[in-house]
């Protein structure tokens, strides 16, 4: 064990064609994930703060928030059905802002909400006012400001922040429903809805109901006007969210393969140098599984250190990306990479044992 | 020369492993650059295969022809710019509808018949002219002339007349309408709506005049508008420059991969041949001779790989079921394979230091060769 922690102190350089693609990778491996996990929360943000369990569409939306429309009077039967402890009315409209003293459009969605989702204070005491998600401050907005919203240039300020509440990959505003609805009336008048009338309701369940059940019971209720899913289910069906999840993590699981292979290759050119050296070690009684836990501990090491200088160049490349890109590097998602890196390493380097095992120790005096 | 092709073919499995691990790895990289054209082609196709040349956008929808939306006077003004030959509203929404009894998603655009925006790449039937008539795409399969359309929510149908290729939207279905019948679609799916406006404006540029420049002149004519060439809106879209980045990064990945994987192995079938070339070396054959050899085996190795990753590129393009129309692009497939070769001739680089490095002398110093140490 010493010597293989001795050689790689003495002869690093030997290492290196390893380490460097090694980091390489790591850096690919961290940059992809904060980009799979920037996307994610980025798109989905805004459901997954909403107060209950379920979320109702229009039955004739196909899960899509823009395009639901449920009427006052479906709420109340909504309402009245066992089960439902609380219904909210929420709505959303995406558009572009101009931000004062910036030359670049800021992409928002400002919703209008009735039940305060987590995070999100109660609505603003005043229509015009909205709390901003804290990504919008790479588009250059601050507290104070006033944003003109659509192509009617609607004035809303900013009276605080929120955060983790984007949509779409829209920064998100949260204003008052009357807000919402005057806004969507100036940018969008085809989207216009009557008084009363909101694209999705939350609804939160009575203690000891379950959702799955009430969610049927609401959607029998309305005469099937009506799509009740969970939450999760809800985020799951944004457009792209599962394709994006599964793209980015086929990269993922191919980006270490590669990294297993490029482990074992340098690995089997290594143990083919050392054939003559290892026969003497066996000569003189070191056994395979001696020999081979050298390797796998070089293995281990070498992938370690690649990490650590893998995930500084993550970190630069990160600080180079514009701030607008949803790029978030998160410490579970660096403890993922460095765990796999460790493992595909460690696979990698066992496709040298065969090698190791077959070297006979006789070959040390021929 | 004769040695390298002999070695080849008394170890067929070593190197037709290695043959089929490269072109499978290569396979990836076609397949991949497949699925990026035929990607973008279903982000972009109905703006791409449209009459428009030119696209005016609100300034504030961020190229994104669903976000926009202008006031009906902006077409006029538009028109009332020199240069502009034709000039006509265009209409794009998302919609549920029912078609042969499924609910699906289809992106809606309204243009008026006989002004830009009408789909160019018809491949059956007519287009549409009178309200109530569409043209759909053909990729996903989802019409067929003569079917009726309903949005989900009710409304009067709209009869498929013509079927189009290469027009999909946000890799969605599309569907191509006069501007009322879009308007009435709107008004169906949300009877609350007050008004439907154009999303953009759609225009053809008089004899003589260039895309650019009019696009230019429009956007210098008329405030809080963004004129776009047809190219500028397709790379514009949203979407497409995030795909073109993230595939940009995966194909460097697999194509350093294939140059890794070939150049790694070539060094160890270098060193484990060491002695041999050596003694090699020692009975005269110059250096030069051993490294043609050596490239001669990549270019063989890298020429049967080629031919299996082209096998199962098109048996993947005919089998797979992705969601998508999937369409080889030969000339993408031959800078791809230019700089798989390239790439792979420098991965095995260091196999060629390795084998110019030998010393003949080794040869008679090495008691493995005869040699007297």
């Amino acid at each position: 064990m010493k010597l293989a922690l001795l050689e790689l102190r003495r002869r690093p350089w030997r290492f290196a064609p390893a380490v460097i693609a090694l980091v390489l990778l790591t850096g690919l491996l961290l940059t992809l994930g904060g980009l799979l996990d920037g996307l994610y929360n980025g798109f989905t943000g805004a459901l997954r703060a909403q107060p209950g369990a379920l979320l109702t569409y229009a039955s004739d939306a196909n899960l899509s928030v823009v395009r639901s429309r449920i009427d006052a009077a479906t709420i109340a039967q909504v309402e009245r059905v066992p089960g439902v402890e609380q219904v909210g009315g929420l709505g959303t409209v995406l558009l572009g802002a101009e931000v004062p003293g910036q030359a670049t459009e800021a992409s928002v969605a400002l919703f209008g909400y009735q039940r305060a989702p987590g995070g999100v204070p109660a609505p603003p005491e005043h229509a015009g006012q909205v709390y901003a998600d804290t990504s919008l401050k790479a588009y250059g907005v601050k507290e104070g400001n006033t944003l003109l919203l659509g192509p009617q240039r609607y004035p809303v300020s900013v009276v605080g922040w929120v955060s983790d509440t984007d949509f779409l990959l829209q920064g998100g505003l949260w204003g008052t429903v009357e807000t919402w609805r005057e806004v969507l009336g100036s940018a969008r008048p085809d989207q216009v809805l009557a008084s009363g009338t909101f694209q999705v309701l939350t609804v939160s369940t009575t203690a000891g109901a379950d959702p799955a059940r009430v969610a049927a019971a609401i959607d029998a209720a309305t005469g099937g006007k009506t799509q009740t899913v969970t939450r999760s289910f809800a985020v799951d069906s944004l457009p792209g969210i599962t394709q994006q999840r599964s793209t980015f993590n086929a990269i993922i699981d191919t980006t270490f393969f590669v990294a297993a292979l490029v482990v074992a290759l340098f690995f089997v050119l290594l143990t083919i140098e050392r054939v003559g050296i290892y026969a003497v070690f066996k000569a003189i009684g070191a056994s395979s599984g001696q020999l081979f836990a050298q390797v796998v501990l070089q293995a281990v090491v070498i992938a370690v250190v690649s990490f650590m200088v893998g995930a500084l160049l993550a970190l630069a490349v990160g600080s180079l990306i514009p701030p607008q890109v949803p790029l978030q590097f998160s410490a579970s998602r660096a403890l993922q990479v460095a765990v796999g890196l460790v493992v595909m390493s460690t696979l990698g380097s066992a496709v040298s044992l065969r090698r190791v095992v077959r070297i006979d120790p006789a070959t040390a005096i021929s | 020369m004769l040695l390298a092709s002999r070695e080849i073919r008394r170890a067929p499995v070593r190197f037709g492993l290695l043959a089929g691990a490269v072109g499978l790895l290569i396979f990836l990289v076609f397949f991949q650059q497949t699925l990026l054209s035929s990607l973008l082609n279903s982000f972009t196709g109905a703006l791409q295969n449209q009459s428009g040349t030119v696209l005016v956008y609100s300034s504030e929808a961020r190229n994104n022809l669903e976000a926009s939306v202008l006031s009906p006077d902006i077409v006029d003004k538009v028109a009332a710019v020199p240069g502009v030959g034709q000039a006509g509203p265009l209409g794009a929404a998302t919609m549920t509808v029912l078609a042969q009894g499924q609910q699906i998603d289809v992106a809606v655009i309204g243009a008026e018949p006989g002004k830009p925006g009408q789909p160019t790449q018809l491949i059956s039937g007519r287009p549409a002219t009178a309200p109530g008539e569409g043209v759909a795409s053909s990729e996903t399969k989802s019409f067929a002339i003569g079917d009726a359309v309903t949005t989900a929510a009710g409304g009067s149908p709209v009869t498929i007349v013509g079927l189009t290729a290469q027009s999909q939207f946000n890799v969605q279905p599309s569907l191509f309408v006069t501007f009322d019948t879009f308007t009435a679609l709107r008004k169906a799916a949300n009877p609350d709506a007050t008004m439907v406006l154009p999303s953009a404006v759609a225009v053809i540029p008089a004899p003589g005049v260039s895309p650019k420049a009019l696009a230019d002149s429009i956007d210098a004519a008329v405030p809080q508008l963004a004129a776009l060439t047809r190219s500028e809106a397709v790379a514009g879209a949203p979407g497409v420059s995030s795909t073109q980045g993230s595939f940009a990064l995966l194909l460097t990945l697999a194509v350093v991969v294939v140059a890794l994987v070939t150049g790694f192995f070539f060094l160890i079938l270098t060193v484990q041949k060491t002695a041999a070339l050596t003694l090699l070396r020692a009975v005269g054959a110059p250096a030069s001779y051993l490294v043609r050899g050596l490239i001669q085996q990549v270019v063989l190795v890298l020429g049967v790989a080629l031919l299996v990753a082209v096998g199962l590129l098109l048996t993947a393009a005919a089998a797979v079921n992705t969601g998508l129309p999937l369409t080889i692009d030969p000339r993408a497939l031959v800078v791809s394979t230019v700089v798989v070769v390239v790439l792979s001739l420098l991965g095995v680089a260091f196999s060629v230091w390795r084998v110019l490095r030998i010393d003949p002398f080794q040869a008679v110093g090495r008691p493995g060769l005869g040699g007297i140490e």
